[in-house]
């Protein structure tokens, strides 16, 4: 992942615009693709990223270092915003209203550059690492988090009880989430 | 212990019911394992956002993100300005709020055959233009090829203007409004990208641009003929609130034209929240702001111009504002043609459509037939302070709503 210490979102709060860039510059490639894998749309994960560092910026305090890592908040809050235009999209579409960009296609505009041979190496590992998992495990977050199911909705696609849908995610994310700490003692 | 890192793994996917949500909120400010459990779930879920291949960002949204950090424009001396006072005092909001759909006319009453016939072209057109441009199209990766094809194909959308424009419009009856909006709003920006994406160094960043131009320039002309696509417009009739972020994504660090004059835009103060109901009232609101940039564009002494939508200046309604550096010149000539005194030439004739399209929708969206009556309470109009030129259009809230468009998740993190 990469590094975004917490410091910077404390110069952030105090309104300096040069942290702000510097946050954007190292993490806004990795929040957009998590955005476009979601939406598949590139003008919507461009909205999303830009609502997100508008969010921020606006209101700074509604990130707390108790609540972990900013690194990680942001992650999640793109997962949010993604996951809810997502969604909206899709009930349009359940409602029979039009929607022309739905269609999940993946983002041709690859980058393999050597600049990025870090991330990449971790994201090879993470990927690794989630494709190591159970299939049920890897199943349901799949299901879970880059299509926004809840837990009763993935009970009944899978036909699998609600405690084990639970239990399948936090015990997935759990291995994922150790899986880096292992990569960094190696 | 299990059932804690539970309720962390579903708050952070925000799938915790929100009372619960709330419950979990108050428990982490005070209990350590709350505390880590939360931790823990998003740095695990953070992992698996990163198996996402990447993706490569280009060079304009960094431009538009890093705008943001910008000092924003003291509005201050306009919000205290004598008009804006005088909107304040006399705005009332009223029990039944408009909605859209009011500025509709039938494309079959349009006398004029080779009009009807350049309209319903324009839009099949349009419709086959959409998904070239759309976020998931090749243009939207880079590959110019389909979209350019098709442009070529097609002929500017600059001679559709022009074969429509030869007609004598008085702007006076309900089917020359509707003909002019669907021509003088969104479709000379909507031909300027076009004609750019066409000719010269294709863009990102111009097939961005022209996706919201085609997107809004459909809605438009559905809103503003019945009968051009019924089907469809039986969706953008539907409730469903649109919030101002969809015109801060939209006009943000965008490029602007009107015809060969283009300019940039800079967004300031924009609120969070809905300001339309439904789709055909968007559009009306969307058409309303592209006519202020139409007037704007062209006239502004550095090439930028400002939009700002407030909702608390004038309790009651958002406010939205478009202002520019301009010269003694060209404000004259913009108040020529707001106050409709003789205009210096006939060349400024579209640009007063532009101002009527903006009355009549606010004789719409006020529910008042009186211009006059409009134009004393300030609910539109212009002014200039220092070298700046403002103009605006108050337009009713809505009433008793927190969030903003389509929000369907409690976003616990946010």
């Amino acid at each position: 992942m990469p590094v975004i210490d917490n410091e910077i979102w404390f110069r952030i709060k105090e309104g300096e615009a040069a942290a702000f860039a510097e946050l954007y510059d190292g993490f806004a490639g990795a929040m957009f693709s998590l955005s476009i894998e979601i939406l598949g749309d590139r003008w919507e994960a461009e909205e999303v990223i830009q609502d997100v560092f508008s969010y921020l910026w606006r209101k700074p305090e509604s990130f707390s270092p108790k609540k972990g890592k900013l690194s990680s908040w942001l992650l999640v809050i793109t997962r949010n915003r993604s996951i809810d235009r997502y969604r909206s999209r899709k009930r349009r579409l359940d409602r029979g209203e039009s929607d022309e960009t739905l269609a999940q296609k993946p983002d041709p505009s690859l980058i393999d550059g050597a600049a990025e041979a870090t991330q990449n190496d971790e994201r090879n590992h993470l990927q690794h690492a989630f494709g190591d998992l159970p299939k049920e495990q890897r199943q349901v977050l799949e299901l879970s988090y880059f299509k926004g199911l809840n837990h009763q909705e993935i009970s009944d696609h899978l036909l699998l009880s609600l405690g084990t849908v639970k239990s399948r995610i936090r015990l997935g994310i759990e291995k994922l989430r150790n899986s880096l700490a292992t990569l960094r003692n190696e | 212990m299990d059932s804690l890192k539970q309720q962390a793994v579903d708050y952070t996917l925000g799938i915790l019911p929100k009372e619960e949500a709330l419950l979990f909120e108050a428990l982490v400010e005070e209990d350590d394992d709350a505390q880590k459990h939360l931790t823990d779930a998003q740095d695990g879920f953070a992992k698996l956002s990163l198996t996402a291949p990447p993706s490569q960002l280009g060079a304009e949204l960094r431009q538009r993100v890093l705008e943001q950090a910008q000092p924003q424009r003291d509005l201050n001396p306009f919000l205290e300005s004598r008009d804006i006072c005088t909107l304040r005092d006399n705005f009332t909001a009223f029990d039944h709020r408009y909605s859209g759909g009011g500025v509709t006319a039938d494309i079959s009453d349009l006398s004029n055959k080779s009009v009807t016939s350049n309209i319903e072209k324009n839009y099949e057109s349009l419709i086959h233009l959409l998904p070239l441009v759309s976020g998931d199209s090749r243009a939207a990766a880079g590959d110019f090829s389909d979209l350019q094809n098709f442009l070529r194909s097609h002929g500017s959308y600059n001679d559709l203007i022009n074969k429509t424009l030869q007609h004598n419009w008085s702007g006076e009856s309900q089917t020359s409004r509707s003909v002019l909006r669907t021509t003088l709003a969104t479709l000379p920006s909507l031909s300027f990208f076009s004609d750019r994406l066409r000719d010269f160094q294709p863009s990102v960043a111009d097939t961005r641009r022209l996706f919201y131009l085609c997107r809004d320039q459909l809605k438009i002309m559905r809103a503003s003929f019945s009968d051009l696509d019924p089907s469809k417009l039986v969706d953008d009739e539907k409730l469903r609130l649109h919030g101002a972020g969809l015109l801060r994504s939209k006009w943000w660090g965008a490029e602007h034209a009107y015809f060969s004059s283009n300019g940039k835009v800079k967004c300031g103060h924009f609120f969070d929240g809905p300001i339309t109901e439904r789709c055909v009232e968007f559009a009306e609101y969307d058409a309303n702001m592209y006519c202020l940039a139409n007037l704007l564009s062209p006239r502004s002494s550095d090439g930028e111009f400002h939009f700002e939508l407030l909702k608390d200046a004038v309790p009651g309604c958002t406010l939205a504002v478009a202002s520019a550096k301009m010269s003694d010149h060209h404000f004259s000539t913009l108040s020529a043609i707001i106050d409709r005194v003789a205009l210096p030439s006939n060349q400024f004739t579209q640009d007063q459509f532009l101002w009527d399209l903006i009355e009549d929708s606010m004789t719409q969206g006020h529910q008042c037939t009186s211009t006059k009556e409009l134009r004393e309470q300030k609910a539109y109009g212009y002014s200039r302070i220092g070298s700046c030129t403002y103009l605006w259009f108050a337009w009713p809230a809505i009433p008793n709503t927190q969030d903003g468009a389509d929000a369907v998740t409690g976003n616990p993190l946010l």
